[in-house]
């Protein structure tokens, strides 16, 4: 089976999607009236070809021995048990039993090596797959999926990050490196919705409209004769503007049904994946949840018994959500950090930083649900069969999505790979 | 009994262990100790003896992490959710019972002998009888989730000297006293400082209260913990003492080392009363000496590890200390 979208799919749904968001109402137009939920004909499209990504970025490195790889009796162990999943054979923390009972759904990668065991260079190369070269800054995943999923005209965000903790969000930015700031991330931070998103109420939406036509003028005027990547790729970010302001309601969590929400639970991570549904559901392409903040060098089994239900009730709940609105076929949830966490437990009954050996998952889209790749010795040191760089993983994760990882990117004329030369997918893990 | 002075601490030996050491518990009169480890297992030692070789007794599922001898009846409890009974006198469990719906935290004999507590991250006390082992009384009124909608935990308990009252703490801060024949509650205090909850930075939760203990009289409880933390990554707030006046419900005193940082995860008056001592650690280890009444600090002492019990003996003439991968012994006078 192909894994890799044929453009002609594309360019359908391309089709239709416009002709139905022209039909549906001025979506862009009116800033109140983006409802691409309420819109079957838009939902229905979306859901036929476009791959989306809700990436659960468990920042400060969440321990693979409390959740997806868990050593029981080792001295490096742990205290916790290791419960049965509905997938035979399969056992993961006992932290996690609403995801034992879905692990049919998801795939483990437990063989990650992936070299790097300091924050912020190990998040840049999470995020990337790579490392950055002298003078070329990679774009990061969610920046490339914006590229290859996001619709030039698009009424919703491309990319959207929720970062709200402030520990190690300086260290995992989005970032769009070398695509350009129109695939940069829209950044929610401290607050659950875009800030400085509506238009001023001091300022007609006629203004507004002359406003952006008379930037539109001057950037013409001062682009003619130049040529640049950054000056189009500005022209288009701002070619975009009306159609985000009329995003917010995306964001507004209200408008579920309160079983819906219950479903995710009270935390700020329940909500904000919640928020992420809904923002996938209305086609934004990427949507990064980080979950800071795991870096538990002291007492890492209370963080862990503190954090990781959370994550499992959490989880649970987004992909039991996208199941039943028909979208985990088109919808690729990943759990991924900087690195795990050390086997090693230290004096403060913590564990430190540690890439040499450890876990991510991937559920729903072309992931494999079920699959369990790679395998660690009996205390977690190290990987002992079926290891997976980050190269290996970025490949997989574009696969799973549909894009060929050996596509060139061109940075002038230079021809760059969106994975590094050599990588290949884990076909394993791949529907 | 006049206790001994803290300045004649005096370290007698330091043993290696494979991995951390839970929880001690001491026979009276006898240098016979009962270890409650982290890899599971439950051993009995004599520290006496020139060459020390704790032996196996039995195994839990996952950490043992309180032991506690009554009489003849040794009980230890574990992350596994039970309790085990064995006869120290035959060698041989007596029993096995799924005790909690959490983690057990730790166990405690009543000083007559005849009742044993738990307490657990179901967020229960529970009393059962030393010899039946049958459950006397389930106590209930900590709170199963923290301000914050996260799980709480109920780390710590003890018995006052005369087994009427028991003291009960838990992550948020909140002490409980309770009637140990009624089973009611009938006071509590709370040392919120001693949990720091971070919105900001890292969006989750470190501290507790880990130790209590009654003076003599039963007329102070002292609590133990550690200071609020800037950086929950790691262990790294003063360790920290407040002595209440639990029947007024007013803190009387406050202690914060200056020297060490960590937890207090064990606490002890002497038995005249005194002075207060307190063990415990973070990536090194401390003994805490106070005076309550003169709300000073007598003598902050390291210990070559993390401490997270020690069994001080009924005249307070010997201390052992038990922690991450080693065993300490001490004399005192």
């Amino acid at each position: 089976m192909s894994t890799f979208c044929g453009a002609a799919d594309h360019a359908v749904s391309r089709r239709a999607f416009l002709g139905a968001a022209a039909a549906g109402a001025a979506v862009a137009a009116d800033m109140t009236g983006l409802d691409i939920l309420g819109s079957p004909a838009l939902a229905g499209e979306l859901k036929k070809g476009q791959k989306r990504v809700i990436l659960l970025w468990l920042a400060g490195g969440a321990s693979q021995l409390e959740t997806w790889d868990p050593k029981p009796g080792a001295s490096t162990g742990g205290p916790f048990a290791a419960i049965p999943t509905d997938v035979p054979g399969l056992h993961i923390s006992e932290l996690m039993p609403e995801m034992a009972k879905r692990m049919k759904t998801t795939c483990v990668i437990r063989g990650l090596n992936t070299k790097n065991g300091d924050h912020g260079a190990a998040a840049k190369i999470m995020m990337r797959g790579r490392r950055d070269e002298a003078g070329l800054r990679y774009p990061d995943l969610g920046a490339v999926v914006a590229r290859e999923m996001g619709r030039a005209d698009s009424p919703v965000p491309d990319y959207v990050t929720f970062y709200t903790q402030t520990e190690g969000r300086g260290m995992a930015p989005g970032d769009a490196g070398f695509l350009g700031a129109r695939y940069a991330p829209m950044e929610l931070t401290t607050s659950p919705t875009p800030e400085n998103i509506r238009r001023p109420a001091g300022l007609s939406d006629d203004d507004h409209l002359a406003r952006a036509d008379l930037r539109d003028l001057l950037g013409k005027d001062f682009a003619r004769g130049r040529s640049s990547d950054a000056l189009a790729s500005q022209g288009e970010a701002y070619g975009r503007v009306r159609g985000l302001m009329a995003s917010d309601s995306l964001f507004d969590i209200s408008k579920e049904p309160q079983k819906v929400r219950d479903r995710y639970g009270p935390t700020q991570f329940g909500r904000q994946c919640l928020q992420a549904r809904r923002l996938v559901e209305a086609g934004v392409p990427f949507v990064r949840v980080a979950r800071a903040w795991w870096d538990s060098h002291g007492q890492n089994f209370e963080t862990h018994q503190e954090m990781v239900p959370d994550l499992d009730r959490v989880m649970a709940a987004l992909i039991d959500d996208l199941g039943d609105r028909g979208l985990r076929d088109d919808v690729l949830v990943l759990t991924l950090a900087e690195f795990g966490r050390t086997p090693a437990i230290n004096a403060s009954l913590g564990r430190d930083h540690f890439a040499s050996a450890w876990s991510m998952t991937m559920t729903g889209c072309g992931a494999k649900g079920g699959a369990v790749y790679g395998k660690t010795d009996a205390k977690g040191n190290t990987v002992t069969h079926e290891e997976v760089n980050a190269a290996n993983l970025f490949a997989t994760i574009y696969a799973a999505l549909g894009i060929n990882p050996h596509k060139n990117y061109y940075v002038g004329s230079r021809p760059v790979p969106l994975v590094d030369p050599g990588a290949e997918p884990v076909a394993a893990v791949l529907s | 009994m006049t206790a001994p002075n803290p300045d004649t601490l005096k370290q007698v030996k330091s043993l290696d262990r494979p991995a951390a050491v839970f929880a001690v518990a001491a026979a009276p009169g006898s240098q016979r100790v009962y270890l409650a480890s982290q890899d599971f297992k439950v051993y009995g030692a004599d520290l006496a003896a020139d060459k020390v070789e704790p032996k196996e007794l039995y195994a839990h599922g996952s950490y043992v992490t309180g032991v506690a001898l009554a009489g003849k009846h040794l009980v230890s409890g574990g992350y596994d959710r039970k309790l085990v009974w064995w006869d120290a006198e035959a060698g041989k469990e007596m029993r096995r019972v799924d005790a909690h719906g959490k983690w057990i935290r730790k166990v405690v004999a009543s000083p007559d002998g005849k009742l044993v507590a738990s307490v657990a991250d179901d967020m229960a006390c529970k009393l059962w009888d030393a010899a039946s082992g049958k459950l006397v009384r389930d106590l209930r009124g900590h709170k199963e989730q923290t301000p914050h909608d996260f799980p709480s935990m109920l780390y710590a308990a003890a018995f006052s000297a005369d087994g009427k009252r028991l003291a009960t703490a838990d992550k948020v801060g909140h002490v409980a006293v309770w009637e140990v024949e009624s089973g009611k509650e009938v006071a509590a205090v709370e040392a919120p400082v001693m949990y720091t909850w971070d919105p900001v930075q890292r969006l989750h939760s470190i501290g507790g209260v880990r130790s209590v203990a009654f003076s003599p009289d039963g007329k102070l409880l002292a609590a133990g913990g550690t200071g609020k933390i800037g950086n929950i990554d790691h262990l790294e707030g003063k360790a920290r003492v407040e002595v209440f006046d639990w029947s007024a419900g007013k803190r009387v005193a406050e202690f914060q080392s200056d020297k060490f940082n960590g937890l207090v995860n064990r606490l002890a008056f002497a038995p005249d009363g005194s002075w207060l001592l307190g063990a415990g650690g973070a990536n090194e280890g401390f003994l805490l000496f106070f005076d309550a009444a003169a709300k000073k600090v007598l003598r902050q002492e390291k210990v070559p590890m993390h401490v997270h019990d020690f069994a001080l003996s009924a005249d307070a003439k010997s201390l052992v200390c038990v922690g991450h991968n080693r065993i300490t012994t001490h004399t005192l006078g």
